[in-house]
This record gives structure tokens, sequence and C-alpha cells, in this order.
């Protein structure tokens, strides 16, 4: 009888557990990426130094000089000379990289906290905004990555702030860029560093054959921006200009929004306009749009928790009001998720991106400590949060091999070696800069590639080439993913180049485009795994291919 | 996970119930899913019987092994104790779940629409094509995913065809594909050295596929492409050529006909769940399982050529045989297409993710074709390439023109080919699986025939023009290119 009762027990927890091996739904089951840093074999050597003025700032910029759309690199130094590397790197190969002597002065070259690529006179080859501390550089690229100064030739003065970030737009009807320069604390104001921040500079072009910024207009008040993101934020064709500032040193300061209007000076959303008022140490906006719905969602990094922004749908239309998601995403990264250092993190740069290329948009964070912040942890790495199919994020920087003990700044997140899969640069502060090279996920024999992808390239004809400012929408199947091609954000960092999305197990996508003007392209049919240039006008698309190896 | 093992081996799961749950089962208290392993269960006794997937060349023992077991899961009906149905998932080749759970697990339009692939797959034999009873509606399953209308705006009617010989179209298109990247690569290499445009026709085993243009930098020009994607990979299978591989193919139609899943694309990996269609049976299909039947049909033997005893029938297939040049029918029904390789690599190497390839496995296996007994009979040239019998170009034309139009009958465009563009059907085995046409309504050889349009006017006319004798003879040919299974 005793020996019934027991199959019994027996039978009861064999159910049991049959019940519970039968749930289907897993935590996170896609690919994570895994990431390995090879920036010393890539022949990638800088460091961001420097005294309190680079605690901020350490960012790069990533762009194509020199004809073969591999991305090249510029690098800020702080202190130390910002420093330019031609990618040599084989298609799906170990990264190479060779260090360029532009033939610049160091004493233009030192100072530099982060830059920008933007073709600002329409020829086809990328310029670049150093944000310096003090005069800023304007450096005209040319082919065979020549670059010259183009202060003079611009009109631009560079000025004498502690300029920390930058973004760019094509306002309607110019025929150059619209550049929003975000400046930090004014060093020579009485009571500095509190309270004393510079106001911010919008440098829109006057009418002319030629960029001519001579006229330009500060935004004020200037509450020390780390990031500026021209973003259409509403649908309206017309992006505005959003800051995100520190609040350690701004007094009565808060996070703004200006609005663009042509011809007009901007004006700042106030709370009656719905923007409500938050205080954040802002370090670097990221903009995504989870639900292709045309009202983007924004990472603001910070100290403590990392802001998730999505518009209130009960506020109101075109008003600006905002709801923190990040707890219910899973995306607070306010801790260190490894080390145990129990104190709260310092966020800098935020992108969003596919990683993993499972269609699910994925968050980079660079973190580090300011320098030697008691209050906030030492040992803080960044973060890869990867977006999973229940739509929240996971942490896998641990996995995926990100997890340094360095003060990461500024990052670029793009595919250095042509292969579809994303890599990471990060700037770090007094410690070299990351350089991780994307394997796919591992497996017990090796590395397997990840999901598809489609890499966007698209030429706007004369005025704006790139398509600054346009919207890039595939489908596939009942999915839409959308790509907006902007120059800023980030922190101090920008890129041009490709834009990726991944496409998961889907085999071909439909590809349509909103120009800079608003005008909505017919749909090109693409095929996966290929590098796509649309130009404007053209019924295909073609396609390109990096030299075979 | 894929196990790795020199020669090709893979071990069978053990059917032995242990002693513990006999003993339960004795005791009146397993659950009734313990029950399944009887061997009078409702449920397929294949599925899962290869447990890993193979790797290396395998011998002909191991291929005949594996390809048995293909062939019992391709004849098996699937139940609902094996995870047929799919009650939350839409028939479309991307994982999308569907708004609202259908109450019917069969449902003749929107699928699932069949309790095996055999059938529909068996005219004249398993694995062979269909009667017009066994039609199925194409539609990409993401909007109106649940039609139940006819109506063409909804689905393209598609007729059953026959798999045979399939395993040689697959590698013929394998290599016919890497030909036309290797004429993009060249375009691209002589314009960078160059530094000007070049311009190259694409063509691959004599079949022409229009020309591409290379700039300098690296970019191409797809304008001019003809009958291909515009990736060069060449999809040799389903009415339009749009599908890569039997192996995709069998994964797309295990999902739409059957609700059976396969884990390689509808598993955690890519949907975050393991029973993405929500039938309550997570890991349907597994990777083996597919391996296994991609084997079988991989290795069906190609239809014949085989002349009937009746009087006048040799004559007259004689003729009609030279006719079928005459009128320009080979142009595009080609007789053969030379093959270099009979290994038949499996996962393959076109395949994206979605589907296992090549690049997604520590080892493939390779099925060596050439080891069937039937694939000695295959004529070779002076090359000693296997001559592929296909009657074929695995190519896309358009098959209307404002005069004939019988052909264009669909609404919608498939997977980027528009509406009137279909692939060369292979005549092999013609004889052996009427009715015709994409649509499976044409009774006769005589009405496809002149229901050509577009690329196949010219011929179709010169058919149309003939004498009845030479039609006669023409009908008689086609008609020895049977399948023998």
């Amino acid at each position: 009888m005793t020996k019934l009762r027991s199959l019994a027990a027996f039978g009861a927890l064999w159910l049991s557990a049959l019940g519970q091996c039968a749930s289907a739904q897993t935590a996170f089951t896609a690919d994570t990426p895994i990431f390995k840093e090879e920036a010393a074999s890539a022949g990638i050597t800088q460091s961001y130094t420097g005294g309190w003025e680079f605690f901020v700032g350490g960012g790069a910029a990533s762009f194509d000089c020199n004809g073969d759309r591999r991305p090249d690199l510029l690098i800020a130094g702080g202190a130390g000379p910002a420093k330019f590397f031609v990618n040599e790197s084989p298609t799906g190969g170990e990264l190479a990289f060779r260090p360029l002597d532009t033939g610049l002065k160091e004493k233009d070259l030192t100072g530099v906290l982060g830059a920008y690529p933007l073709d600002i006179d329409n020829d086809r080859h990328m310029d670049l905004v150093l944000l310096r501390l003090g005069r800023n550089l304007v450096l005209k690229g040319g082919p065979d990555c020549r670059f010259e100064k183009a202060n003079r030739s611009f009109a631009i003065d560079g000025g004498r702030a502690w300029s920390t970030g930058m973004s760019a737009t094509w306002e309607k009807g110019n025929r150059f860029p619209t550049i929003a320069i975000g400046n930090y604390v004014d060093r020579s104001a009485p009571g500095t560093p509190f309270g004393t921040c510079e106001p911010n500079q919008l440098l829109r072009p006057r009418s002319g054959e030629t960029p001519d910024y001579s006229d330009p207009m500060t935004l004020e008040p200037g509450y020390c921006a780390l990031s500026l993101l021209f973003t259409d934020w509403n649908r309206t064709g017309q992006p505005d200009l959003r800051i995100t500032n520190d609040r350690q040193y701004y007094r009565g300061g808060e996070e703004q929004l200006w609005q663009m209007s042509q011809g007009r000076p901007p004006r700042l959303y106030t709370a009656s306009q719905g923007w409500q008022r938050l205080t954040v140490w802002g370090m670097g906006i990221a903009e995504t749009d989870f639900d292709a719905d045309g009202l983007p969602e924004y990472a603001l990094t910070s100290m403590g928790d990392t802001k998730l922004q999505k518009l209130d749908e009960e506020a109101g239309e075109d008003r600006p009001t905002y709801r923190d998601i990040a707890f219910e995403k899973g995306a607070t990264a306010h801790r260190p998720y490894t080390g145990g250092d129990p104190k709260p993190s310092t966020g800098w740069h935020s992108e969003f991106a596919d990683f993993n290329n499972d269609t699910k948009t994925d968050l980079f964070i660079a973190k580090g400590n300011v320098q030697a912040m008691p209050d906030f942890a030492s040992y803080d790495p960044d973060n890869l949060l990867l977006g999973g199919y229940d739509d929240i994020f996971h942490e896998k920087g641990m996995e995926a091999g990100i997890a340094l003990d360095t003060r990461g700044r500024g990052a670029v997140v793009e595919d250095f070696n042509m292969d579809g899969m994303l890599d990471l640069l990060v700037v770090n502060r007094e410690h070299p800069a990351s350089l991780f090279r994307n394997l796919g996920a591992a497996t017990d024999w090796g590395y397997r590639p990840l999901g598809n992808w489609i890499k966007i390239e698209l030429d706007n004809g004369k005025i704006n080439p790139a398509a600054v400012g346009s919207l890039i929408s595939v489908r596939t199947g009942t999915r839409t993913q959308t790509r907006r091609i902007q120059i800023g954000g980030g922190h101090a960092s920008g890129r041009a180049g490709f834009v990726h999305v991944g496409l998961g197990v889907s085999e071909r996508a439909t590809i349509r485009v909103q120009w800079p003007d608003g005008e909505w392209s017919h749909p090109y049919r693409v095929f996966a795994n290929q590098h796509v240039r649309i130009i404007r006008g053209e019924a295909n698309a073609r396609y390109w291919y990096p030299v075979a190896q | 996970m894929t196990f790795s093992a020199p020669g090709g081996r893979w071990r069978y799961r053990p059917g032995i119930v242990p002693a513990l749950l006999r003993g339960l089962l004795l005791a009146g208290l397993a659950a009734p899913a313990l029950a399944d392993d009887a061997p009078w269960a409702e449920r397929t006794q294949a599925l899962g019987a290869i447990t890993e997937m193979p790797t290396g060349v395998l011998s002909k023992d191991e291929l005949e092994t594996l390809a048995a077991t293909g062939e019992q899961l391709f004849g098996a009906h699937f139940t609902t104790l094996d995870g047929v149905g799919r009650p939350q998932a839409t028939q479309a080749i991307d994982p999308t779940r569907r708004k609202h759970p259908r109450e019917q697990v069969f449902f003749r339009t929107a699928g699932p629409d069949a309790g095996s692939c055999a059938a529909c797959h068996n005219q004249p034999a398993i694995g062979g094509a269909g009667d017009f009873v066994t039609n199925v509606f194409a539609s990409e399953g993401f909007e109106s995913a649940d039609f139940d209308s006819l109506d063409p705006q909804f689905s393209s009617e598609r007729g059953t065809n026959h798999i045979f010989g399939a395993g040689l179209i697959e590698l013929l298109a394998r290599e016919m594909s890497l030909e036309l990247q290797m004429v993009r690569s060249q375009a691209l290499s002589q314009a960078r050295a160059t530094g000007s445009a070049v311009r190259l026709p694409l063509e691959a085993k004599g079949v022409e596929f229009g020309y591409i243009s290379a700039e300098p930098d690296g970019s191409v020009n797809l304008d001019e492409l003809d009958g291909v994607d515009t990736d060069l990979v060449i999809r040799p299978f389903s009415q339009k050529g749009v599908m890569t591989s039997l192996r995709q193919f069998t994964i797309n139609a295990l999902n739409q006909h059957h609700g059976m899943q396969a884990g390689e694309r509808f598993g955690a990996r890519w949907t975050g769940s393991d029973d993405f269609d929500g039938d309550g049976k997570s890991a349907e299909i597994s990777a083996a399982d597919v391996s296994a039947l991609v084997a079988w049909q991989a290795t069906l033997p190609t239809p014949v050529q085989k002349i009937p005893q009746a009087d006048g029938w040799a004559e007259a297939a004689a003729r009609g045989e030279a006719k079928f040049t005459d009128f320009g029918c080979t142009v595009c029904h080609r007789p053969a297409l030379p093959l270099e390789n009979l290994a038949f690599a499996d996962p393959g190497p076109f395949d994206l993710a979605g589907t296992l390839n090549e690049q997604q496995v520590a080892a493939k296996a390779v099925y060596d074709i050439g080891l069937m007994d039937w694939a000695r009979e295959l004529p070779r040239d002076d090359q000693g390439r296997v001559l592929v019998p296909l009657f074929g170009d695995l190519k896309r034309h358009a098959m209307t023109d404002n005069q004939i139009d019988a052909l264009g009958n669909e609404l919608m465009s498939q997977r980027f080919v528009d509406r009137n563009i279909f692939q060369t059907a292979e005549l092999w085995g013609v004889g052996s699986t009427q009715p015709y046409g994409h649509r499976n309504d044409f009774s006769s050889l005589d009405a496809i025939i002149l229901a050509h349009g577009g690329n196949g006017r010219q011929a179709r006319d010169a058919y149309a023009a003939a004498s009845d004798a030479e039609k006669s003879a023409l009908i008689a040919f086609l008609k020895t290119l049977v399948i023998v299974p």
C-alpha cells in the first residue's frame, strides 16, 4: 500500500513538473551579440584626457572621407590632439584602421570635446564640426580625406565657449544647413561654475551661393547643454530643437524644446503649451520610434536613472508632454548591472540600434563616473539593453562582452567591417577608446550570423545630398520600422553613412523614404543582406557591394 | 543544439518507456500524455525519430535511411498530438500572429488545408503533383490572412507541382546563382580597375538573365535584369520561382498547410516563444525533421522519357521532339541543363536567417545524389557534367500580352514578382501530371500551349500555325515525359 502511495506522490510531482515544462514563454531568447574588443590590434589608439573641462565630452565622428564607403573616424582627445583614422577593415573581417595625418596643426586639434559630420556645402564630401573648449573648428572635407579649415570661408565664428553638443537640419527652402551649437559653463562669468551657463548658438545660413553663417543668433537662456537634437517630435515635418541640460551647474534651469519657425527666431515651448519641467543631469539624447507612428520616443541619459520619454496620448495633440516609460520597459539602467557597486550610474552617450538584427530596437548607453565622484558608481560598465519579444529591455552587457572597467563617454554605433552586424566604438575618459567588433551569436562551435539586415544610403540630390532629416520606413510583413537620418544627439558624437535596419527572418523588405522636403517616395523592393542606395527620382534601388575578400 | 560527428551519424531516440512510468501506467495514475508512446498512439512516430541533424557526407545507406524517415514524414497525417493547426499564427512565411484565433483547425482557403503533404502531392505517386481538387491558395498571410473567398483579390490559386528531381533543380539553381554572382563580381572589379562603368551580360549555363552594370564606386544598376531576383539568387521553387530552397519551402509549407511550425523559423530565437502558433504544443518540427524531409525530396528520382508500346508512338514522338525545337519551345523549355556537381549540401548556401543555412550550423550534411541508383542513369556530357533533363530554364518570364492573357488571371504579385510573370514550368513529368497551368485548370496540353502569351507567344504562334499532324506529334512527344516512381 505504501508503495502505491509513494508512486502516487511521484505521479503528482511528475504532473506538476510537466505543467511547468509546458510553459512556452521564455525571458530573453533572441541572439545575444558577442563583441570582441580589438582597438589595439585595429590600430585605434586614442584616449580622451585632460582636466575638469574634459570631464564632459569625449566624442567621435564616423563618416566616409575617402569615397570607399567604409566609415572612417575622428576621435576627440580632450587635452590631447584629436585623431583621424581611415578604415581599412576587410569585409567581414577583423577591424583595421590606419592613422591619418591631415596636416592640421596640433593646436587646432587639441581641446576637442567631440565632433559631428555634416556636408555643409553640398559637395558630397563630409565636412566636420569640431566642438572645442574655445574656438570651434569647421573643417571642409575634400576627396581622399583632405580637410582644411573653413571657419573663414563659411563665415562661421567658432566663438570662445566651452562647446559640448551640436545638431543640424536643413530648414525649408534653405540651401545650407542650420547648425545649433550647445555650450556648457561660462568659465569667465562671476560665480562660475554654478548658475553660469553659456547661451547656445544658432547658425542660420544667409542666402547666397556659398555657406555664410555670419549672422549667428544666441539661444537664451542656456542651461549648460550637453546634447542637442533637431527632431520632428509631432509629425509636422518641421523639426524643433531639443536640448538636454546638466542640472549640476544650472540654477532655475530645465530641459528645453525650442520651436523652430521659418524665418523667425525660435521660441521655447512653455509649461502652458505642455512642456513639463524636467531637470536631469542631461548627458545625451537618443531618438527612436518603437511603434513607427511618427511620434518619436527619446532616451535621456543622466546620473541615476535614464529617462525614456514617450509622448503622452492623454495630453492632447501637439502638446510636448512626455511621460517616462523607462521603468515599465526595463530601461532605467540606474545602477551598474555587474561588479557589485551599489551606487547610481552616470550615463553619457545613448543610442538606439538593432545590435542583434532581430527587428527589436536595442539601447546602448555609455557609462562612467564623471571623474571620482564619491556618491556615484566607480565601476560603471556600459549598458547593452536588448529589446525583447516581450517589448521589455534585457540587460546583456555582461554576456556581450562590453562590461569593461572604463569611463565611457561618447560612442559610435556603426558597422565598420560591412558585414551587416553593428559594431561599437566607445571613447573613454583617461583610457584607450574601446573598439568592439560584433562577432555574431555564440555557439558551442564558434559564432553564427545574426538575423537578416538591410543598410540604406540615400541620395537627395543637389541640396542636402545625404538627406539629413529624412525618414526611412522599412516594411517586412506586418512590421514597420523607421529610421530618421539626423545629425545631433548622443554625447558629442555623430555619424553619417548607411543606415542599418535589422530584418530578423525576413528575406526581403519594402522601403519608402520621406525626403527632407516631406515628399514620400514610391516603394522600393529590396532583398535582405544588401547595402542599398536609393537615389531620389530613380525607379529602382541600386545595390552596393564592398570589395570582396 | 546541433551535434557534429564525422561520417554523418545520428542517433535514434530510445522508444522504451521507463520502468517507473510503466509502473504508473499500470497503477492507472499515468497522465493521458504518457500514452503517446504506445505504438497505436495518435501521433506521427516519425516526428523526432531523427534526434540530431545529420552532418558530413552521408553514405548511401545513411542517405536512404534518412530519406525513408523523410518519406514517412511526407506521408504522415499530422494530428493534434503532433501540433497540427495554428490558431494564433497566420500562413505567412515570416512568423505572424493572427489577430483573432480561429475555431477550426482546417480551413480550405487560408489553411491549414491538408492533413499531410502526400494528400496533395500524390500523382502518380507520393511526391507527385495533384489534380485541380488539390489546389492551394497562395497569399502573403499579412492582410486578410483569414480570407474565406476564392476571389483572386485575396489569394492566387495554384496547382500542386510534382517534386521529382527537385534535388537536381536546387543544385542547378545554386550553380547558376554562383555563376551570376561571379559576373557581378567581375563587373565590379573591372569597373574599379578601369574607373568607369562596366556593363556585362548575365548568363548562367547558357540561360540569359539580362544585364548588370557596375560603377567604379561599387554600386550596381539592376534595371536591366531579366527573370531573376535582384540579389542574383535563383529561387527555383513554386510557380513563380520565388522560393529559395527545398528547406525553405518545406518550412513554409509545413506552416501554411498543416500549422506545423519548424523551430528554426518559428522558435524562441526568432519569436520569443516555443509555441508561436498557440496550439499548446511546443517544438513541433525539429531541424532534424526538416533535414529528413529535405533529404527525401532531394533524392526523388528524376522523371524520364518513356515511349509506350502503342503503334506509331515512337515515330510521332521523334517528330514531335524535332517540332519542339522548331517551334522555339526549347528557348525556355530547355531539354537539359548541365550540372557540375551532385553533392547536395543541407543546410544550403543561399538561405537567409529564418531557414538554417550552412553558416548557422557547426557542420552541414551532404547528400550525394550521385549515390542514388537512378542517378547513375543520368546522361552526361563530354565534360562529365550531368545533363539534367528538366525542360526548363529556371528563369521567370512574362506569360501574357495584349492578345493572349489566359495566364493572366491572377491579381496579386507574389514576393516582388508581378502578376503575369512565372518561372518556366519544367516539363519533365508533364505526361504524368495533368491538368496543366499554374492554376491547374487547363485539361489538355494543346490548351495550355495555346495559352502561352508574352515571352512564349512566338513559339505558341508557331504551334498554332502548324498542321494538325505536327501538333499531334508534339503532344505525342510531351506525353512521353513521365514520372516512373
